[in-house]
């Protein structure tokens, strides 16, 4: 065993001399003994100190990430009474969010004429959800229960003229959108594609970050099969997204909004759903429904864009020129 | 009306349904409203059909699921879709698009929405207890491993989204979707009107868990009161389609 590990030491010194025909070699071969030695006699240090390094490091960074969430922390609390620090994802390269409920809620502030600032690096609540906001240091997640909070906060009710039953069906619509049809867009998205568009819609997956994204799509593909959808054929779960857009669209009609003449909380959910097929899931079988056989649904999205993000391309990332 | 029990060792015939569920309830003809929502469809558009209570899971791992003519199909609305194209039935004829839109709403928000709620509170708040009440012949060491099916569902309904809110915040969504369904049925015989579609079955499959199967939850009380027309809709549609409720149920009753 010993005269084998000789020979190979020999044939690599006999390589090393071969590409470095020169004196460096001769010095590059004693920093290698000397290195090798050092190894030897001082290994259980070596592996020890590297440990301690990694150890540092890891605590350093620890306490950089506290230091920084505390700043960060600060920041929010100090913010003025009554204006809501919205946590999201960075803009989209199309849309000024990639994700449905950011969109959704962002829209409703400004529908509602609320303060608000954005804040783009820490998309994430407690609860993993995004987006969640924080109001006069309070901290609130889930799209919904911050709209229905801000509402009544600062007592805007867009659906106060609607009949219970028109009430009633605006949010079984809502629930269509972010509780079954949000579930083929994902599957879409994550697993049927792979991720491969979000590179083509955000500017921040460029790698490393797009390293990532077989966890995630493994994580989506894993939670739909939890929801349910998942389990579905692909060609069935597609069938159930077009059948949902029909829905929506027939509901839809010739109304400029989903409800009548004027936007309602509906309205704001609708389009964060609806603005991911137009602008966000290219060469899809939705993006091709809208174009073709459900205009209004695209003309809708239009609406709202309009009405609502007069600055809609300051609101994209990187900046259309 | 085909029958509630399976016929020994008779496999179903040309155009027969063989549907395969769960075993029959305490209250009710099932505890999930799915098999209670497909096996009422076929009743109400009387297409034949046996059942199979021996092999309850699907190749999916969903109940209920059926065989026709030799062919398995899983998932209650891709069966239904499918009986009503092959036997030519449709209840939905006579409504508008915007009405069979908002019939689909209704549908995805009983089934989609508040089945969650359901899920979490028979698997999770309650820890499956009630499950001893309301199905009879569950096997004794089922009680032990309960733990894992519990767990199972928590990591469903978190997947879900559902999972992730408080229990607090769940009921009020809950009690927000019957709010919804009692006032789009008001004063109607039925979701879409006065004759029955097959959206009812789907309502009628998901309201009876909460009207008979969910015992001591808070929306057992509110059934008797704030929302007594969604009650009266599952007595409306159990008298039209289950006139043999009662020997459906495990142990019959007569």
């Amino acid at each position: 065993m010993a005269s084998q590990s000789k020979r190979a030491w020999q044939s690599k010194h006999c390589l090393l001399r071969h590409f470095c025909p020169c004196k460096s070699a001769g010095m590059l071969e004693q920093a290698i003994e000397s290195l090798t030695a050092i190894w030897k006699n001082e290994r259980g240090l070596i592996v020890a100190s590297a440990g301690v390094a990694a150890s540092l490091y890891f605590l350093a960074s620890k306490i950089y990430a506290v230091r920084e969430k505390s700043q960060l922390r600060k920041k929010w609390n100090s913010a003025p009474k009554d204006v809501v620090i919205l946590h999201q994802l960075p803009r989209g390269k199309f849309t000024p969010s990639i994700s449905p409920f950011p969109l959704k809620l962002e829209t409703y502030l400004r529908m509602a004429g609320i303060r608000y600032e954005n804040d783009f690096t820490e998309p994430k609540s407690l609860e993993n959800k995004t987006p969640w906001i924080t109001l006069n240091g309070e901290d609130v997640a889930d799209s919904q229960i911050c709209l229905e909070l801000l509402a009544d906060k600062f007592q805007k009710d867009f659906s106060c003229h609607l009949s219970p039953e028109e009430k009633a069906t605006a949010r079984a619509f809502q629930i269509m959108a972010e509780d079954h049809f949000y579930w083929t867009g994902v599957l879409w998205r994550w697993v049927y594609t792979k991720g491969k568009t979000l590179r083509q819609i955000h500017a921040t997956f460029a790698p490393p970050l797009s390293l990532k994204i077989p966890l995630v799509c493994r994580r989506m593909k894993s939670q739909a099969i939890g929801q349910g959808l998942g389990r579905h054929a692909e060609k069935d779960v597609i069938e159930m997204g077009i059948k949902d857009l029909r829905a929506m669209s027939h509901y839809l009609g010739n109304k400029s909004y989903f409800m009548g003449e004027e936007p309602t909380e509906l309205d704001c959910a609708m389009f964060g759903m609806l603005a991911q097929l137009v602008w966000n899931m290219p060469g899809s079988p939705f993006e091709r429904l809208l174009n073709s056989e459900l205009p209004n649904l695209k003309r809708f999205c239009e609406r709202m864009k309009d009405r609502f993000w007069s600055d809609w391309d300051q609101c994209l990332l990187p900046v259309p020129l | 009306m085909a029958g509630c029990w399976k016929k020994p060792n008779v496999s179903a015939g040309k155009d027969v349904v063989l549907l395969h569920q769960l075993d029959r309830g305490v209250f009710t003809p099932s505890i999930s409203p799915f098999p209670l929502k497909l096996e009422t469809y076929l009743r109400m558009a009387n297409i034949p059909y046996e059942n199979d209570f021996k092999d309850p899971m699907g190749p999916k791992g969903k109940t209920p699921w059926m065989t026709l003519n030799g062919e398995d199909f899983s998932d209650s609305q891709l069966c239904l879709e499918l009986l009503a194209s092959t036997f030519g039935k449709d209840f939905s004829s006579h409504l508008t698009e915007a009405e069979r839109a908002i019939g689909r709403t209704f549908q995805i928000m009983a089934e989609e929405h508040l089945y969650w709620v359901v899920v979490l509170w028979r698997w999770v708040y309650t820890k499956g207890k009630t499950l001893w009440a309301i199905q009879m012949n569950f096997p004794a060491p089922l009680r032990f491993i309960m733990p894992i099916f519990v767990r199972r569902m928590k990591g469903q309904a978190s997947a879900q989204g559902m999972g992730r809110h408080s229990q607090e915040e769940v009921i009020e969504m809950g009690m927000k979707d019957l709010r919804a369904m009692s006032a789009y049925l008001g004063i109607k015989p039925y979701f879409m009107g006065d004759t029955p579609t097959e959206m009812d079955c789907a309502m009628f499959g998901m309201l009876a868990m909460i009207v008979w199967c969910m015992p001591g939850s808070p929306f057992e009380q509110h059934m008797k009161g704030e929302f007594i027309n969604l009650k009266d809709f599952c007595e409306r549609m159990k008298d039209q389609f289950w006139p043999d409720w009662n020997q459906c149920l495990l142990p019959p009753r007569v």
